[in-house]
């Protein structure tokens, strides 16, 4: 978490550049305006968003801006994307007011929901013209979520355990001396297709003929990896308890910044890349559904995205940006073509329509 | 019954009785004396509302639990199927995490019982105000830290470079891996269920005078023969009340296989969180929980089975 | 206890108890005063920055006093009724009686995260969601046989020939229910409400599920904040719990004796 003192004079700063961003959003307003008038505002709107630094990211990058241009409060529902799932879809079906304006999500996670049709469709947001093609959901009509930043399941690891320099396979971690010193989130998520091309097989038999990926996961198993969470990889990694993780390049970075001897790279077979994205739950009432989208409509300007993402440290969705410090070139930030050669990107469709049978398969292994 | 008020009692007596005697005759009016028999369930009545919110629950979990989730649409089947049950009854993944949840709960029972049988024990028996003061505080402390926290703080003690290791060295044992098994998950849930099972146990020993085991010593009984003949029948409620919290809440557990398993020691309750949060599959989730359930249930049915509904105080004295 | 054998044995199995209640206190203790941005033991150098931090943090405190409130209506839910039912429980020969332990124990036979799924599409359909007493509600449900098991605990050591003497001396039921049945199960009503309070104030799985960002209570607040590090100032707040348990223990054993939790007056 940051200090104290750093984000104040960060939020000074903040406040002269709101005003120029400010601005440029409002001019664009009227090509977006859904009504003759601004509807009325409400006094706050709920973001679901993730704790930690992810929050503290947004509230700089987003929600503080937006709260200076509109007089909206912004206050942050800090359940996991996972856990408010279920309260969404319940209140959608009941027909009651959903517990948040703006859900910040996996595209995983998000296109099940857009599948379920409990999504507003985002279209018209009038900053959607200059973003990237990353911004738009693969394989769903229209926007049911807007993609705002990608990153990548990273190979963390601890320096002091690699002497003779980075792993440069996913096979390396097999050597016996890390029996054991090995984290992977506990549904295989980031693993499973490094793991397939890893096990010999190809990333066209994702999804009909995963067996090299199993077979790699099986060999894996014998190495007896820890399985968990991002709160538990960091204290494993404080603790000396691990030596390597496939993890998400941010909380590595988190990591690293409170101290941690922590790094990370992409081996030869690869890692996966996804985004994460903003959608707006069915039920609002109009007006709130209108300041909802303006929020989601700022997220993705280039102002917000630059501050948002400098402490995320992730590429976003508009050209341009500035890499955060000693970032530029990093692998976990991917901004030209090149380098996406070593990342692996599925479908979210392809995705969420395996994503249970893959996870079963992974635990059914590992609980063996 | 009545006959304290009357109309000279009117000055002469507090206005307390007064508000007494009034409540009396309306308990009189509304519960009058030929529904005594049924004075118990009155008394037991706004429990069983209370608990029937969660059975209302249920019933929605039972109903969810009949569709299969349509993975195109996300939403779950219109048609009713038993297809959720067949999925648990053909997966040895399933059948191998209930197996683990239900060997876990039962070491929990016996290792929490060995170490608060003789916590209430000396709670209750000692003489000494300060260490009596001193028991209860260590005891009811660790309920203001969540599970999470303690679990975390078990992470700090256990792990390769921690206090326990540390000391392992010093006495010339080589470091180990504490953390990640299934004898830690057992670990964290004993010193968790600790305290539940020795505020129910107490009451029960406090129950036992302290003459019965004295006796029972002029006898000429030893001492194990006076706990195991004298002591333990007698604390006999408190033992199997105990026995019925620690198993039921360590089977239905979270966050110790979660967080003190490293993910390898699931207990049904984490099988139940990923379907429900991770692949978005209540329908199975459902299944699994009342699965759970029954296990649950069939489990205290059992333990009552096997030492009679008259323990735990049951219809009166016996 | 005479034997010194048995003396020693009993001694060796609490000290290991009281070992493992109060090292992960001691260590969470230790690890909120640290002067570094992660949980650590032995802390990393001293420093209240973490306290300050949450003395800042106005949301935290916000969460606390919902905490309270949710607690208390816990409270005010639980203990009359589950000293009543402990009372029927124990006092009275009820039909059925193995079924009925089978159907109070359902808080404790489903797990939470059903219980928490379950009341949640209830309360949703009753329109009640995104109130806070409901979440009161929910944690005097699934804590129940807690309060009902510690008051008929208490309720079987009690003599019934003092209530029929009561009530031979002319006390008619209510009158007998106040002065002689509630005074004998006091120490399992106070243990029972205490114990209620206490869970509803650490509870989490199912609170998580039946409030909003606008009912967000302390242990949902402060799990919740963890994402990438669980940093001190969560070891700062359960610190702070820890002293406060510490004032309300003294104060109770300065008003009305620590001992009521064991013995009947």
């Amino acid at each position: 978490m940051t200090n104290l003192k750093g984000s104040v004079s960060r939020r000074t700063i903040l406040r002269a550049g709101a005003m120029t961003g400010g601005a440029a959003m409002l001019g664009t307003l009227p090509a977006t305006r859904l009504f003759a008038q601004e509807p009325e505002k409400p006094s706050e709107i709920i973001v679901r968003a993730w704790g930690g630094e992810w929050v503290e990211a947004l509230k700089k990058g987003v929600s503080d801006p937006f709260t200076e241009m509109t007089g909206i409060a912004v206050r942050h529902d800090l359940t996991e994307d996972n856990e408010i799932q279920p309260k969404v879809w319940a209140a959608v079906a009941q027909n009651r007011i959903p517990p948040i304006h703006i859900n910040w999500d996996t595209t995983t996670n998000a296109t099940k929901s857009a599948l379920r049709g409990v999504t507003e469709d985002l279209s018209d947001l009038s900053n959607l013209a200059e973003t990237t093609d990353l911004a738009k959901p693969v394989g769903l009509e229209g926007y049911p979520i807007v993609n705002t930043y990608g990153y990548v399941y990273v190979l963390a690891y601890r320096p002091e355990a690699f002497p003779d320099g980075p792993p440069t396979s996913w096979k390396d971690l097999l050597d016996p001396k890390f029996k054991g010193r090995i984290a992977l989130y506990n549904d295989g998520i980031g693993f499973h297709f490094p793991a397939q091309v890893a096990g010999g097989g190809s990333l066209e038999g994702i999804p009909d003929d995963m067996g090299p990926c199993w077979d790699f996961v099986e060999q894996m198993k014998a190495q007896e990896p820890l399985l968990g969470e991002d709160p538990d990889f960091t204290a494993w990694f404080q603790n000396d308890e691990i030596d390597a993780a496939c993890t998400i390049s941010t909380n590595a970075l988190a990591a690293k910044r409170n101290g941690v001897p922590i790094e990370w790279t992409v081996p030869v077979e690869g890692c996966k890349f996804d985004t994460d994205g903003l959608w707006i739950p069915k039920g609002l009432p109009e007006n709130e559904l209108y300041w909802a989208k303006q929020y989601i409509n700022f997220a993705i300007t280039a102002q917000a995205q630059q501050t948002w993402l400098d402490g995320l440290g992730l590429p976003g969705v508009v050209p341009g940006l500035t890499p955060p410090e000693g970032l530029a070139g990093d692998p976990s930030y991917p901004t030209e073509p090149e380098d996406f050669e070593h990342l692996i990107r599925i479908s979210s469709a392809v995705q969420v329509e395996n994503e249970s049978e893959w996870f079963s398969k992974f635990k059914e292994i590992m609980q063996g | 019954m009545t006959d304290v008020t009357g109309p000279e009692g009117k000055r002469r007596y507090p206005l307390r009785w007064h508000v007494m005697d009034a409540l009396e005759g309306a308990a009189g009016v509304l519960w009058p004396r030929r529904m005594a028999p049924f004075t118990g369930w009155l008394l037991l009545a706004p429990a069983l509302l209370l608990v029937a919110v969660l059975v209302l629950g249920m019933v929605q979990i039972a109903e969810s639990s009949l569709h299969t989730l349509d993975r195109s649409t996300f939403l779950p089947s219109e048609d009713y199927t038993l297809e959720n049950y067949r999925t648990v009854a053909d997966s040895a993944t399933y059948l191998k995490v209930i197996w683990r949840s239900l060997y876990g709960s039962f070491l929990t029972v016996v290792f929490t019982l060995i170490l608060a049988f003789p916590y209430s024990y000396i709670l209750v028996r000692t003489n000494s105000a300060f260490t009596r003061k001193a028991l209860l505080v260590a005891l009811f402390l660790p309920f203001f830290i969540g599970q999470v926290v303690r679990a975390y703080g078990w992470l700090i003690i256990l792990g390769n470079a921690g206090l326990v290791n540390d000391a392992l060295e010093l006495i010339g044992v080589e470091r180990q891996r504490l953390l990640f098994s299934f004898p830690t998950v057992v670990f964290g849930l004993v010193q968790y269920m600790l305290p539940f099972a020795v505020l129910l146990l107490a009451p029960a020993l406090t129950a036992i005078p302290r003459e019965v085991e004295t006796a029972a010593g002029s006898l000429g009984a030893n001492w194990a023969r006076v706990l195991w003949h004298v002591v333990l029948p007698m604390a006999r409620p408190g033992l199997i009340g105990a026995t019925l919290v620690v198993s039921t809440l360590s089977l239905t557990d979270f966050a110790m296989p979660a967080m003190l398993g490293g993910g390898s020691q699931d207990f049904i309750a984490n099988a139940i969180y990923d379907q429900f949060f991770r692949t978005a599959d209540q329908g199975l989730g459902s299944a699994l929980a009342l699965l759970l359930v029954a296990i649950g249930s069939l489990l205290v049915g059992a333990i009552f089975a096997a030492f009679g509904a008259g323990t735990l105080a049951m219809g009166g004295r016996e | 206890m005479t034997a010194p054998l048995q003396r020693a044995i009993f001694w060796i199995l609490v000290g290991f108890a009281v070992l493992i209640l109060s090292l992960p206190m001691v260590i969470v203790v230790g690890a909120s005063v640290t002067s570094g941005n992660i949980i650590a033991f032995p802390p990393e150098g001293f420093s209240l920055k973490w306290y300050e931090k949450i003395a800042q943090a106005r949301d935290l405190q916000q969460a606390f006093w919902r905490s309270i409130q949710v607690s208390l209506v816990c409270v005010a839910v639980s203990v009359p009724v589950g000293t009543l039912a402990g009372i029927a429980l124990s006092r009275y020969r009820l039909r059925g009686a193995m079924a009925l332990q089978v159907y109070l124990l359902l808080p404790f036979t489903v797990p939470l995260i059903a219980s928490g799924i379950g009341m949640m599409l209830v309360f949703g359909e009753w329109r009640i969601l995104g109130a806070l007493w409901p979440v009161g509600v929910a944690c005097a449900v699934i804590n129940l046989p807690f309060i009902i098991w510690s008051v008929s605990a208490s309720a079987a050591s009690l003599d019934r020939d003092l209530e029929l003497a009561a009530q031979n001396c002319g006390a008619g039921p209510i009158a007998t229910f106040f002065h002689v049945t509630l005074p004998a199960v006091m120490p399992g009503v106070i243990t029972g409400g205490l114990l209620m309070f206490v869970l509803a104030m650490t509870e989490f799985l199912v609170s998580l599920l039946l409030t909003d960002a606008r009912t967000v209570t302390l242990p949902v607040q402060v799990y919740n904040n963890i994402r990438s590090i669980i940093t001190p100032d969560l070891a700062a707040v359960s610190t702070i719990f820890v002293v406060i348990a510490l004032a309300a223990v003294w104060l109770l054993d300065r008003l009305v004796g620590l001992e009521i939790f064991l013995k009947s007056k």
